[in-house]
């Protein structure tokens, strides 16, 4: 019997993300890297160890490999703990069947066994394609006190944004009283963010009988939680007022890491009290050469600078050589710019090799992309908005 | 498993740093941005596939404990092997302060007759180099001598009187030792690096120490080495060597280290070094950034002039600020417009708005730690 645990958290990462088309080709979307020297995953990680919660289950499905190394032994996080840890729960095959998660709901039912080893309270639920700081703690305090079976974290979005949201409707102590997905005419702005809160007890009695309904979606937003209400059950809704972003597609990937180079980031990565961790090989320090110019950028270990960066996110390992020029763009880890290209609004994905003097993007239009391990050659043009992968 | 344990000593005589080891181990003093000087020799070992490593500890030491911690960055936490500190020992007749790396040898007899390898490494933790101790220990069963001593060619790595050098015939047998010679007669500086069989080594202290002998050099090794009782072998090191000795080298070694062929022999590829991770974000570059020839680590906020500059995790340089040639580390605070060539400025330390502090090439400014100036 395993110690008990006040809370588990259930990190849903198996999905593929094809909005950001090729970056997710060889990769699911909560291993894609962040920031210079994150991955999106880090964020919902790196808040559950420093709420304390230590019992993490990561499920997984597509292109699980990249995911399940990054995450190791979970010991960047705090979570090499032998009474928890972080477990990564892919679908697997039983006696006579098995079969691939069919929605979020689904997925949390295929693995009730691994939940109950623990005996929980609470169940967090969370998702791995958003970049945001959150005390999950107070968020479960929040259901204490209110008593409730089910909260769902929201946050005000601009009242023209909130028809392509799910909408909590809220009475004045916070209570749901009516969740509509995508309202053309939302009553309210207070979007759910996809992060929930459940007693363990109630969970697990509407996952069962979720999933002997053959009519049912098996999804959290579309079933358990109109059921719920529904059944009369007691939702709050916890309202999250700090920066949070979706960055399930490649425009919004981008302005998310262009969001950490203003003056005050709205999001303090500096933040000694809320750190956000990540695997870290230790390389060697960041060398800026004589010649190069940088202003306003993020720039990490392992890098080497002799050119002009202007406005950008450079991650761990890339190479910028004399004359290459990198404005408002975004470099992952390993990329390398070559003598004088030129890299404007672009992403330019892991060990990527821009040659000399290509032209990558345009100051203008659609974020450029460069997959990974791609070879781009000398003097050659990645028009802007084009995703480019021979 | 390999046959090979390592042993790191960081009980060296630590005045010659001034300041910077008031209040750490030489071991312990930071280097290069992001690392300690122990990070050198321990990830060498590891990189050698070496698995049982020890690490003496004298004065201290406690900043080197908070470092090291469980050796987990180095894969040394296992169960089957990995790190052991072996802290002062107090037996009847030692009081916990070594008279020499034999006599601390000594008192931890206990772990070395509990160890199974074959081999030990030995080193001191003051040198800076990169070495393949599995290559060193092939060349010492080859040669058939009894004990392995590391050395260079390179001049000038010792600055001071206090050095350490030998004669090496061409078959690599070592035919003389000199210790702290004003002037020495002969081109090989001796790195302190020695290997050998883990029985002999026990065998030649407990026999050593006996005759009252302390100092593993200047009378083991040197006795031995002189009177034809011990077959000695030199092992050339193939990368560049620098003893941080004084305050001068190790201002040095950092900015010989802004070279990329120098950082390229210490640094090779497939041998990564080591250290202890501080989960900083990248570095910011703000407008007013203007960097040149810089190893700069993470967590920095940039928004004036640095040139010819080592700057470790979390230093900020103001607006309108001006650093050159000079060694920042962990947190330190060049204020607005503040001026500074040549320093060296410990742990949270600052240089506050609109001062001047200007040192020499040959006599960098050392700041100690936590001091405004």
């Amino acid at each position: 019997m395993l110690r008990k645990k006040r809370c588990v958290a259930m990190l849903l990462a198996g999905g593929q993300g094809s909005r950001l088309g090729i970056l997710t080709s060889h990769m699911a979307k909560p291993a894609v890297p962040f920031g210079g020297k994150y991955r999106i995953i880090d964020f919902p990680l790196s808040n559950c160890a420093n709420s304390g919660i230590d019992v993490v289950g990561v499920l997984t499905q597509y292109r699980p490999l990249e995911l399940n190394a990054y995450l190791g032994s979970g010991a960047p996080w705090d979570l090499d703990v032998t009474s928890g840890g972080v477990f990564v729960l892919p679908p697997y095959q039983t006696g006579s069947s098995g079969t691939w998660y069919k929605g979020t709901a689904n997925a949390i039912y295929q693995n009730l066994a691994f939940i109950e080893q623990y005996n929980p309270d609470y169940v967090l639920i969370l998702s791995g394609d958003h970049i945001y700081k959150m005390d999950y703690a107070a968020m479960i305090k929040h259901h204490q006190h209110h008593e409730a079976d089910a909260t769902i974290a929201v946050r005000q979005v601009p009242w023209d944004e909130a028809s392509r949201f799910g909408i909590m409707n809220t009475d004045a102590d916070d209570n749901i009283i009516e969740f509509e997905e995508k309202p053309k005419q939302p009553k309210s702005n207070n979007a759910s963010m996809g992060v929930y809160v459940f007693s363990w007890e109630k969970l697990r009695k509407y996952l069962i009988d979720d999933e002997a309904d053959p009519a049912s979606s098996n999804d959290f937003g579309k079933n358990i939680i109109p059921k719920m209400l529904g059944d009369g059950c007691k939702l709050t809704a916890y309202t999250f007022s700090g920066y949070w972003k979706d960055v399930g597609t490649i425009a919004s990937l981008w302005e998310a890491n262009m969001d950490l180079l203003n003056d005050r980031p709205d999001i303090d990565l500096h933040d000694k009290q809320w750190r956000i961790y990540a695997r870290n090989e230790g390389y060697l320090p960041q060398y800026i050469a004589q010649g190069a110019e940088l202003s306003r950028c993020l720039i990490t270990e392992g890098c080497i600078v002799e050119g002009t960066v202007t406005h950008s996110v450079v991650s761990t390992n890339c190479v910028i050589e004399k004359g290459a020029q990198v404005i408002d763009s975004v470099l992952l880890p390993g990329a390398h710019i070559g003598p004088g290209a030129h890299v404007v609004r672009s992403i330019i994905a892991e060990n990527a090799r821009i040659g000399a003097g290509a032209s990558i993007g345009e100051a203008d239009g659609d974020i450029a992309v460069v997959g990974i391990n791609v070879r781009v050659a000398a003097e050659a043009v990645v028009p802007a908005g084009v995703q480019y992968e021979p | 498993m390999s046959d090979i344990m390592g042993l790191i000593y960081t009980g060296e005589m630590d005045t010659r740093l001034r300041e910077l080891t008031a209040v750490r181990a030489i071991a312990a003093v930071p280097m290069l941005s992001r690392y300690r000087l122990i990070d050198f020799p321990l990830s060498s070992m590891v990189n050698s596939g070496i698995r049982n490593i020890g690490i003496i500890m004298q004065r201290n030491y406690r900043s080197m404990l908070d470092h090291i911690g469980s050796g987990k960055e180095w894969d040394l936490h296992g169960k089957r092997a990995g790190l052991t500190i072996l802290p002062p020992f107090l037996l009847k007749d030692s009081v916990g302060v070594y008279e020499g790396f034999l006599d601390a040898l000594h008192s931890n007899l206990p772990f070395l007759r509990s160890c199974k390898e074959k081999y030990i490494v030995l080193t001191n933790s003051f040198m800076l180099y990169q070495c393949d101790f599995e290559d060193m220990v092939e060349e010492h069963e080859k040669s058939g001598a009894d004990i392995t001593l590391m050395y260079t060619k390179e001049k000038g790595i010792r600055r001071t009187s206090q050095g350490k050098y030998c004669e090496v015939q061409p078959d690599g047998k070592v035919t003389q030792i000199e210790v702290d010679p004003m002037i020495s007669r002969f081109d090989n500086t001796m790195l302190e690096v020695f290997c050998l069989r883990r029985e002999l080594l026990i065998s030649l202290i407990d026999l050593s120490t006996s005759r009252g002998h302390y100092h593993f050099t200047r009378q083991m090794l040197q006795t031995g080495v002189h009177d034809g009782s011990l077959k000695v072998h030199g092992y050339e090191c193939k990368s560049h060597v620098w003893a941080i000795d004084s305050v001068e080298a190790y201002y040095q070694c950092n900015m010989d280290l802004l070279d990329a062929k120098n950082r390229a022999s210490i640094f090779p590829d497939d041998k990564p070094v080591l250290t202890k991770l501080r989960d900083e974000m990248p570095t910011r570059y703000l407008p007013g950034a203007k960097v040149a020839n810089s190893l700069i680590a993470d967590g920095c906020v940039i928004e004036g002039t640095v040139e010819n500059c080592v700057l470790f995790r979390g230093v900020r340089v103001g607006k309108g600020a001006c650093i050159r040639n000079s060694i920042v580390m962990q947190d330190g605070r060049i204020e607005p417009l503040a001026e500074v060539d040549y320093v060296i400025m410990d742990k949270q330390s600052a240089v506050r708005e609109s001062t001047r502090l200007i040192g020499a090439a040959n006599y960098p400014v050392l700041i100690t730690k936590g001091l405004t100036v």
